[in-house]
């Protein structure tokens, strides 16, 4: 074989490919330092005015390092108020962006989002319903229990229906998503139906997504579930390069396809649920936030995961500090401040790499 | 810079709307606009008892004494611009909760055949209930055969109120009463349509009189409190804050405090509020519709949401909630809400 | 030569209608095995029995003697490796990462430090090492399917089923492929090809299975095999054979009716 001779290094990895490849970590550790910026700016900016100065020092003070703590109503509304709502955007971010990583991985399909297989809807479903029936078994978590349980059970039975002989196709799977997002949607409007006017409004502000309830309480709520998700997913990166050629190549390459389906949609399950149960609907991170980022670095799960993770965590700490200063005092619903800015950048994006690659990606 | 304006649509007692008025750039009209439609509420059937601060009272309407004997016919103006001439009060049907009170204040309770669901007192407990999901339905109206009918400028649909007009009954628009100025008005107003004005007067100096005897009552003190009224619905989404138009500020001016809404420079009736913003409105107390702090879990789960334990309301637990049957519908029943919130505002200590 | 892969009264019944019936083969280590037979006569089930995607209902499928179905899913990837009739990638992949990709089995075994030598020379020997950088989503028919090549003979096994290659390639890359699975071969790998052209296959292929309604008609040499009277009967189709002017080797013609003559 002595048709063309191309020496090996330039064979494995073209001029193009290597800058790709040496800007990732660069590009991770940009949007690291870039989160790391923007929450510290949202700790620092809210409706209440605390000094630079007093944060610092209450920070320093916390954390044993000096500084000094402040009066009564300062310390609690940082401690109190505004830290939980920075870490819980960043906690819920982060998963949603994973989340979307992982769907768009394990479905093969630059459009799937966790909604697909019914998660969003479904934690809709169980917080409707309460909200509805007026249910408080739990008191202040019932909404957010049911709406964690109810999601994790829709994506549960959506792929229970679409298994078959022990498999799963992703066209079988993705049609019953729709279906059963159809029918959540149809039971959440026989809910709204029956509800009084009061129970339709709180549903509502709930289906728009909001932090403005973040607590302690709700940041250890979530934190396993991002944790579990966040250190899962990363051992799944190179198998799910490897779905990439399609079920059958990559079981040729040893992936127990199958089983690796199972695990990461359990985990994008747990991931998304946690997040809507704490904040809502909260569309569009979770596709848009992996596409860009595809589109910067290359699709190597190994970096798309973990870039996703924090991309996501990047854009609700600046989502949500938009929705609690731009209109100050009033408060703008986190999840359509997501999507009226998502979607418009997504559609630009399209048409960007539409043109770009003369092909679908 | 002020916000868009969704299209107005009409008040009704008890049934907040929030206007969100954003100071975000014209490039959130959009976003404002479908926050326009958003809160509505109305009460349910069997309002439970006041849970904090005012004297639980039962929810009963306390009538004139002696049944009048109306003259008719009159004819009257109804507040969308008509003559509408009524020739009996055999069958009155009023459409709202406040309309109904006022009926029954007059002494023509045993007139009434119906109710909305916002009707809650116990002496209407037993009428059948006209509105289906939220609005007026004109058949369930009809099928009752009322000799008159009333309703405030909420009342919707449209259709229904031209349907029961077209079906040849009187259907007389009261204007709502939005501050303690407009109860005599509406008062006299109801009392003229029901042929009744003698009644209307005794009503209404009775309830100014009663008025007059809780504002003599309020200590005055060297400085006024700052009440916030706060529209809850549940602990997993977002509070609202009254402003100018939610209603309450004329109880609250009464009571001898000052609207946190307003002192902190809220237009329209309800704005979804960021919880640093509450605290820097920082309320002495905090007024709420009872039925909003059940769903909130009490006055504990009031002080678990973020941003309430951190005003001065919150810290002294100064939490006043009156039922929501009552607390916005301007009425006979005004004064003991007012009554209600006064005690709840001046009373000594914490709890 | 050893034999690498034996098929022994293999059959596989789908829903009641059987695919494959009674099929009996061999490749061994050092060979070329061409797949032939008509459309639907179930090679592609047939290979996809062989690769262990597909458990038979009858009979049993060894590779290097031990039964295909013991093997873990990792451990069959660094035994054979199966090149499909289409290539698809959900994402913009470098070329050059495809090809990567085709080392995942090799990951964490002494034999992950060949990695990036297997991969050039996978590249090189499929004349696609230019194309390394480039999505593999924007190549041409053509060469995605060198991309795809490259990838699996850069998993380097010993046994390789090739599903089609030589359909959507020029005359110049079909010679090619067909020449790097002889080199294969020759390095001691077997080989499985699936082919239409009879020819090509006559002229690359060591041995013939022919394929016919699920059965294996016949195994065994090329010249054996491809016998006009066998073939025409098989392909429900007149066929001539003849021999290469230089060398010998079978050409395998339909008939046509010829009026001009």
């Amino acid at each position: 074989m002595t048709t063309t001779v191309v020496k090996p290094e330039e064979a494995s990895t073209g001029k193009t490919g290597k800058a790709v490849r040496d800007r990732r970590p660069l590009l991770l550790a940009a949007l690291g330092i870039a989160l790391l910026a923007c929450a510290l700016l949202a700790a620092g900016t809210g409706a209440y005015r605390i000094p630079l100065g007093d944060i610092l020092a209450s920070l320093a003070h916390r954390a044993h390092l000096g500084g000094h703590p402040l009066e009564r109503v300062p310390e609690s509304v940082l401690w109190n108020v505004r830290l939980p709502r920075v870490v819980l955007a960043l906690l819920v971010g982060g998963a949603l962006g994973c989340a979307g990583a992982l769907m768009q991985g394990v479905f093969g399909n630059p459009l799937a989002e966790p909604a697909v297989i019914g998660v969003s809807s479904g934690g809709a479903v169980g917080a409707v319903a309460c909200i509805v029936l007026g249910l408080d078994a739990l008191g202040s978590w019932t909404v957010t229990a049911a709406a964690f349980a109810s999601g994790l059970l829709t994506v549960g039975a959506v792929y229970a229906m679409s298994r078959s002989g022990g498999r799963t196709e992703v066209v079988t799977l993705l049609l019953t998503g729709v279906a059963v997002n159809a029918f959540c949607g149809a039971l959440i409007g026989l809910l709204l139906f029956t509800a009084d006017t009061a129970a339709i409004s709180q549903v509502t502000f709930w289906q728009l997504g909001s932090l403005s309830q973040a607590s302690w309480s709700k940041v250890l709520a979530v934190l396993p579930f991002a944790a579990l998700g966040l250190a899962v997913a990363p051992r799944y990166a190179r198998r799910l390069d490897l779905l990439a050629l399609g079920e059958r190549p990559a079981r040729h390459l040893g992936v127990d396809v199958e089983r690796m389906r199972i695990v990461l949609i359990t985990v994008v399950a747990l991931l998304t649920a946690a997040a809507v149960a704490v904040s809502g609907i909260i569309g569009f991170v979770g596709l848009v936030v992996p596409h860009l980022l595809r589109m910067l670095a290359g699709p190597g799960h190994r970096f798309l995961l973990p870039a996703s993770a924090v991309g996501g965590a990047l854009v609700l700490v600046a989502g949500d500090l938009a929705a609690r200063t731009l209109a100050a005092p009033a408060e703008l619903p986190l999840g359509v401040l997501t999507a009226l800015i998502g979607s418009p950048f997504f559609f630009w994006l399209l048409r960007r790499t539409r043109r770009r690659q003369g092909g679908w990606a | 810079m002020s916000s868009p304006r969704g299209p107005r649509s009409p008040h009704r007692p008890r049934a907040p709307r929030t206007r969100l008025r954003a100071r975000a750039g014209a490039a959130l009209g959009g976003l404002l606009l479908l926050l326009g439609a958003s809160a509505c509420a109305t009460g349910e059937p069997a309002a439970a008892p006041t849970a904090v601060g005012g004297a639980a009272s039962p929810d009963r309407i306390e009538a004139l004494p002696g049944t009048p004997t109306p003259r008719l016919p009159v004819t009257v103006p109804s507040a969308d611009g008509r003559q509408v001439t009524v020739d009996s009060v055999e069958r009155i049907i009023p459409l709202s909760g406040s309309l109904a009170e006022l009926v029954f204040s007059l002494g023509l309770g045993p007139h009434a055949v119906a109710r909305d669901v916002s009707t809650t007192f116990e002496q209407a407990a037993q009428l059948p209930v006209i509105t289906q999901a939220h609005e007026v339905s004109a058949e369930g109206v009809l099928s009752l055969r009322p000799t008159v009918v009333l309703a405030d400028r909420s009342t919707g649909p449209a259709e229904a109120v031209q349907q029961i007009r077209a079906a040849g009954v009187p259907l007389i628009v009261v204007d709502d009463a939005k501050q303690l100025a407009d109860i005599g008005a509406r008062i006299d107003r109801v009392a003229a349509a029901l042929g009744v004005p003698e009644a209307g007067v005794e009503l209404k100096s009775r309830t100014e009189q009663q008025i007059s005897e809780v504002r003599s009552g309020i200590p005055a003190a060297a400085q006024r409190p700052r009440v916030a009224f706060l529209y809850l619905r549940g602990s997993a989404s977002v509070f609202l804050l009254g402003g100018p138009d939610s209603g309450a500020p004329s109880l609250i001016e009464a009571a001898g405090g000052e609207d946190a809404g307003t002192a902190a420079g809220l237009t329209g009736d309800f704005t979804p509020l960021t919880s640093e913003a509450l605290v820097k409105a920082a309320p002495d107390a905090i007024l709420v519709m009872s039925k909003g702090l059940d769903s909130v879990g009490g006055v504990d789960g009031l002080l678990d949401l973020a941003g309430v334990a951190q005003t001065p309301a919150g810290l002294d637990r100064r939490i006043v909630s009156v039922d929501d049957g009552r607390l916005l519908s301007y009425g006979p029943r005004t004064p003991q809400v007012l009554r209600e919130i006064a005690a709840g505002l001046h009373r000594d200590g914490a709890r | 030569m050893t034999e690498l892969l034996h098929a022994d009264a293999v059959g596989c019944t789908v829903g009641g209608r059987p695919l494959l019936a009674d099929v009996r083969l061999t490749v061994r280590r050092g060979e070329i095995l061409a797949l032939l037979g008509p459309n639907g006569a179930g090679k592609s089930t047939l290979l996809s029995v062989l690769a262990g995607d597909r458990r038979p209902t009858d009979g049993r499928v060894r590779l290097d003697g031990r039964p295909l179905a013991a093997y873990r899913p990792a451990e069959l990837a660094r035994l054979r490796a199966l090149l499909p009739q289409h290539h698809e990638v959900s994402f913009p992949f470098a070329a050059g990462e495809v090809v990567r990709m085709g080392r995942a089995p090799w990951a964490g075994t002494p034999r992950a430090g060949e990695d990036e030598q297997a991969v050039a020379r996978a590249m090189a020997a499929t004349d696609c090492a230019h194309l390394a950088a480039r999505p593999f989503t924007a190549l041409s028919g053509g060469e995605r399917a060198r991309v795809a090549l490259a990838r699996i003979l850069a998993q380097d096994t010993p046994l390789l089923l090739l599903d089609e290659p030589t359909a959507a390639l020029d005359l110049r890359h079909q010679e090619l492929v067909l020449r790097i699975a002889r080199e294969r071969a020759e390095a001691g790998r077997g080989v499985i090809v699936v082919l239409h052209d009879l020819t090509l296959a006559a002229a690359h292929a060591d041995r013939i299975a022919l394929l016919d309604a699920g059965r294996t008609v016949a195994v065994g040499p090329t010249g054996e095999v491809l016998d006009a009277a066998l073939l025409s009967r098989v392909y429900r189709h007149p066929v001539e054979v003849l021999a290469h002017p230089h060398g010998g080797a079978p050409i395998v013609l339909p008939e046509r009716p010829r009026e001009a003559d």
